[in-house]
């Protein structure tokens, strides 16, 4: 068997071990890519950059996420590298890109998948670890029934077959993050086969591809986690063993994908599915997801039926890298084929922000799995009625769910989808929550659909918006299962309502969210705090309006006569950016807590009409 | 040899004082390096539970014990204590079982002879042939000796093509194999767990049969082992099945009275010592003497079963011993190995470590299973091997009068793929039989210089060993070898004289089966039944 230097190997074969200083993946270890990212500002050649610098050896404050996208940009600039519209990067004119994806994801199970122990994120090293874990001599796989669950729904939201009969199969190969030489996963007879997603031009696919898309998939399996390699200063590297044998299941889609954006769209929706199912711990961002790419090209004139040799890109840790490393491992592809060579069929590595992808080991140096069925476990039955009881218990598909907020909440398909695909799930079912809550204050049995998409809409600005500007990362804001968040749901509605009514200005409306968020309302009582710290809005009455009006409309005579000229139908539309100028006016002189911006712009546009401009006309024509 | 005597003193109390006599008539055999550790005096008091008499146990160094190291006769765990105890340790200690040692065995379980063992080579030798030293038959040779020399009553072994039998025919002592998926593997070092089980080993048949019918073995499921049959399998297994429900059993005649032994005609090959094949022939008479039925059986399948059996179990050894690293694990060969901070000279962690722990033939069966189980060699041997495997089984299914409860309707066969010797006894087909009996092991007991060092046995003709006892082991029967006399050579009448007959029944038929060989084993004029 070929030898491949341990770096490598860490590289391609530590799932989670990318570092993703700042918002990425809170917690994982960060031993291979602080390297990957150096090398990747040397635009060194593919040899050199696959046997980089021992990364441990040299430790390194970790540099944020922000600085080394920055540096990485300047060095860009630096290069004269030019980087194209992502609009007309989706294609190249002569030749078709073929895409394929595997994805790993952790199934959301308490048990692993043939131990008893508990599976956990961020427990103390080691403490959830059963003997055959470990691969104690003597200890035997005891498959874990419940662990099915998440799986065959997973497989039910991918539109597979579920297999009655399903096997494992033992995977070899060397690693210290896999204590018994080998790892078992569903590689003859996999659980699920055949199904396939439908991406939608709203899921963000490339614009070549339409308004809607099909993808294959051609099998899920399932399979064991690696333990987790923590990087010390120096070359110690500590092994935490709770994450070995967690359950995983593999997608393997059919090489279908023929934009990168495409691509990009169907790792997004396939997280969205997941979680939409509960099928899964956590999103790409987070680690509970990766996807690895394969990419082939060929001429669009190429009469054959085959495609274009292919290379895997291991390890892709978010949306972005998926995009941006097909693209990078297409131009380079066509490159070697336009220069008369040939592509060589290789696993390559991609690291945040890289312009491109780099050779992680060749065909020569494939490992042979040399594929067995574990003779210790037994093939999995799974029963027609457990697929009818999970499929019927399994509720609405994301699709499904964002076509309904869309019509009958009347969101725009990005506040829809946005919702969807935050917090695993658990915004939307705040967002429920939020617009239940205000449309209890109306006391209403049945809401007219135009009030009820006025309320949906503004409380999916402030989920949405006004909620992500108050922390760096959403997990701050401390969602729990039942969709509620440090703001409870019943406060913002509050809130919401207030500012409906116009009660309260927006300004205070969103110093009471703060509040909130600072857990500065005792109880939640949002009107008693309203009450103590004189927040109502009163308003001015129409007289001071006026007042504020005449005061902002004098020495303005040169802005009112364009008023003056639209009604003598000398100019054919209104001048509303007069209009709003002198409103601006009247708000800065005013008392901006006491004034409505509308009720400021009516009270302007009535005097204007009836005072200012009867006004102008009778001094022109003295 | 005090520690023998004290070993001895540990259980005497228990010992029948005719068993005292036949342990202390081995006294002058010499140190035959049978055990890897020895329980001390104090350990050990068993946890008696009436009704069940104490007897001393010696387990094989591959089934995992607390008190005493598990090394597998290997350097990789040559210092490794379990955390934890066989399943099968704990019920025979439950049923008055008194550990007194760990006995030696090919590394892992690989080899016929115990010598590929890092503690030496295990003998027996022959007091009246000057010291010569005796193969004790693999891999359970060092549980053989300690039965065979009276330190233990019962041993523990494992047998995956046939290591329980093979030393107990070489060494004249009964070695039991039973269905797969009868007794627990948990807790026992898995060689190739497909073909793995656990077996015993005693002087008699007695011993065995009071264990796994009588102690209720055979009824016990253990949900920590995967191929453990459920509760409700072994209930349906056993419902078509007789002699489970005690072992109160009648005279011998009785007992073989209407039997039908099957004689499979592919095993008389050329390579059979015809002392065994006579011992073969007299036995049959014998038992057709007393009212059995001599049949005789075609098993075509067994020319390529042994060839099936050493592409299988080396694949799943490949497999089973690629944790042993020297990391966690034996000690790392920090001499040769890069480490990985070289990774960029190709430097590789484990590969020194593994080349230097491991036992040349262990890792002849790790290459030879890693070749095997390559994508390009897969289509080749190892599915072709497991199709094998179906075929064997098959013939036995097609010999035997029971149906195998594992496998559905019994599959309709041309009769012409039979051999002409095949008499029919009705238009249907042959007659089924009730057990086959056949030689254990194709030769007597080699001397040990003929079967180690450079000028020993070739791998292939060590292999040759199993070609009896292997394919009950693809198809998960039951089996047993019991001792028979055969012509002495030169006038010697010794242990070298002993061969080993084999019994086989049909799936989960061990009760019936090892009854059958205890009143076989009588009119054979063996010690006891």
């Amino acid at each position: 068997m070929a030898r491949i230097p341990t770096v490598e190997l860490t590289r391609y074969l530590l799932a989670r071990q990318m570092s993703h200083h700042g918002c990425l993946r809170v917690g994982r270890a960060s031993l291979p890519s602080r390297a990957a990212i150096g090398q990747t500002r040397r635009f060194t050649s593919p040899i050199q950059s696959s046997t980089p610098a021992s990364p441990a050896a040299t430790p390194s404050p970790p540099v944020p996420l922000r600085k080394q996208l920055k540096d990485q940009a300047r060095a860009l600039k630096a290069s004269g590298y030019k980087k194209k519209k992502k609009t007309d990067n989706q294609t190249v004119p002569g030749w078709e890109l073929t895409v394929g994806i595997e994805i790993h994801a952790q199934l959301n199970t308490a048990r692993k998948l043939f131990s008893p122990a508990a599976t956990s994120f961020d427990d103390r090293p080691n403490s959830h670890v059963a003997l055959f874990d470990l691969a104690v001599p003597g200890s035997q796989p005891i498959f874990q029934p419940e662990t099915l669950i998440p799986a065959v729904r997973a497989a039910l939201a991918l539109e597979c077959d579920i297999q009655r009969v399903s096997r494992f199969d033992r995977k070899h190969y060397f690693h210290w993050d896999q204590p018994a030489g080998y790892q078992i996963t569903q590689f003859y007879e996999p659980f699920a086969k055949d199904g396939h997603i439908k991406l939608y031009a709203r899921d963000g696919i490339a614009a070549e591809d339409g308004e809607e898309v099909t993808v294959g998939i051609k099998q899920v399996q399932m399979e064991q986690d690696t333990a987790k390699t923590v990087a010390m200063a120096g070359e110690t590297h500590r092994i935490d063993f709770n994450r070995v044998g967690v359950p995983l299941i593999e997608i393997i889609t059919l090489p279908e994908m023929h934009h990168p954006a495409t691509a990009a769209a169907f790792v997004r929706k396939v997280q969205m599915l997941l979680s939409s199912v509960d099928a899964c711990t956590s999103g790409l961002e987070e680690g509970g997801l990766r996807a690895d790419v394969n990419v082939s090209v060929r001429r669009t004139d190429d009469a054959s039926d085959t495609l274009g040799t292919r290379t895997e890109i291991k390890n892709l840790s978010s949306f972005k890298a998926v995009e941006d490393a097909i693209i990078a491992e297409r131009d380079r592809q066509i490159a070697v084929l336009e220069a008369g060579g040939a592509v060589q069929g290789e696993t390559r590595g991609w690291s945040v922000g890289s312009i491109e992808t780099r050779r992680l080991r060749g065909k020569e140096g494939e490992v042979d799995y040399r594929y067995m069925p574990d003779p210790d476990l037994g093939p999995v039955v799974i029963g027609e009625q457990l697929i009818e009881h999970l499929a019927k218990s399994m509720g609405t598909l994301p699709d499904g769910e964002v076509d309904l907020l869309i019509n009958t909440f009347g969101l725009t398909a990005k506040d829809a989808l946005a919702l969807k695909s935050l917090d695993d799930g658990i915004r939307v079912e705040y967002f429920y929550n939020v617009v239940r809550h205000l449309e209890g204050h109306y006391r209403r049995v049945d809401v007219p659909e135009e009030l009820r998409h006025k309320h949906s809409s503004l409380a999916a600005n402030w989920c949405l918006h006004e909620l992500g500007k108050l922390v760096k990362a959403s997990n701050e804001l401390g969602w729990t299962e039942n969709g509620e968040c440090v703001i409870p749901s019943a406060s913002l509605a509050e809130i919401l309502y207030q500012l409906q009514e116009k009660k309260i200005t927006a300004k205070v409306a969103k110093e009471l969210l703060w509040m909130s968020f600072r857990q500065e309302i005792p109880g939640g009582h949002v009107v008693a705090v309203i009450d103590t710290m004189g927040l109502w809005f009163k308003e001015l009455s129409e007289n001071e309006y006026a007042e504020l009006a005449d005061e902002a409309a004098e020495d303005e005579d040169k802005v009112l006569s364009e008023f003056l000229r639209f009604k003598d139908g000398k100019s054919k539309a209104y001048p509303q950016g007069k209009l709003m100028f002198l409103v601006g006016k009247m708000m800065r002189a005013g008392p901006e807590e006491q004034m409505d911006p509308g009720s400021a712009e009516r009270v302007m546009r009535k005097r204007i009409d009836k005072v200012y401009v009867p006004s102008l006309q009778s001094k022109g024509a003295s | 040899m005090s520690t023998r005597s004290r070993l001895q003193g540990l259980c005497l109390r228990h010992v029948s004082s005719k068993r005292r006599h036949a342990a202390t008539s081995h006294q002058q055999r010499r140190l035959l390096n049978q055990f890897i550790s020895k329980a001390p005096l104090q350990d050990d008091t068993p946890d008696t539970q009436p009704p069940f008499p104490p007897f001393t146990l010696a387990v094989k160094d591959n089934i995992a014990t607390q008190s005493l190291p598990t090394t597998c006769a290997s350097s990789f765990l040559n210092a490794y204590h379990s955390p934890f105890e066989a399943t099968i340790v704990t019920q025979l200690r439950s049923r008055g079982a008194c550990l007194v040692g760990k006995t030696n065995l090919d590394e892992f379980g690989m080899g016929s002879h115990s010598t590929h063992s890092a503690f030496g080579a295990v003998s027996q030798t022959l007091p009246n042939e000057g010291g010569e030293e005796y193969s004790a038959g693999g891999s359970s040779g060092g549980s053989a000796v300690a039965v065979a020399a009276g330190e233990a009553d019962v041993a523990l072994g494992t047998d995956t093509g046939g290591s329980v039998r093979l030393p107990a025919a070489y060494t004249g002592v009964v070695g039991f194999k039973p269905s797969y998926g009868m007794l627990s593997r948990h807790g026992v070092v898995p060689y190739a767990n497909s073909l793995d089980t656990v077996g015993l080993l005693a002087r008699g048949v007695k011993e065995i049969r009071e264990l796994v019918v009588g102690g209720g073995l055979w009824l016990e499921h253990d949900p920590r082992d995967p191929t453990s049959l459920s509760e409700a399998a072994r209930a349906r297994c056993a419902s078509v099945r007789k002699g489970y429900a005690g072992v109160d059993g009648g005279k011998p005649e009785e007992v073989l009275r209407g039997l039908k032994f099957g004689i499979p005609l592919e095993y008389n090959v050329e390579e059979l010592d015809p002392r065994i094949r006579d011992a073969w022939a007299a036995a049959a008479a014998a038992l057709q003497k007393l009212g059995a039925r001599i049949v005789p059986v075609s098993l075509p399948t067994t020319r390529h079963a042994l060839s099936a059996y050493y592409i299988i179990a080396p694949a799943e050894a490949s497999s089973n011993l690629a944790k042993y690293d020297g990391v966690r694990y034996g000690s790392r060969a920090s001499d040769t190995d890069a480490g990985s901070s070289d990774a960029a000279d190709g430097g590789v962690l484990y590969a020194a470590s593994r080349g230097r722990s491991f036992g040349s033939e262990v890792q002849r069966r790790i290459l030879l299973g890693a070749y095997t189980l390559s994508s390009e060699a897969m289509d080749n041997y190892f599915i072709k091997a497991q199709k094998i495997r179906r075929l064997v089984r098959r013939d036995f299914d097609r010999a035997f009068a029971l149906a195998n409860p594992l496998q559905g309707e019994p599959e309709p066969f041309d009769l012409s793929d039979l051999s002409e010797d095949i008499l029919m006894e009705n238009k249907l087909g042959p007659v089924g039989v009730d057990f086959l009996l056949c030689p254990t092991a194709p030769t007597l007991a080699p001397k040990l210089e003929d079967v180690v060092g450079a000028e020993g046995q070739s791998p292939v003709n060590a292999y040759v060993n199993d070609v009896f006892t292997v394919p009950a082991s693809l198809a998960g029967l039951p089996a047993v070898s019991i001792p028979v006399r055969v012509a002495a050579e030169g006038g010697h009448k010794d242990v070298a004289n002993t061969a080993g007959l084999q019994l086989i029944g049909q799936y989960w038929d061990d009760a019936r089966l090892l009854a059958a060989a205890g009143a076989v084993m009588e009119v054979l004029g063996g010690s006891s039944r």
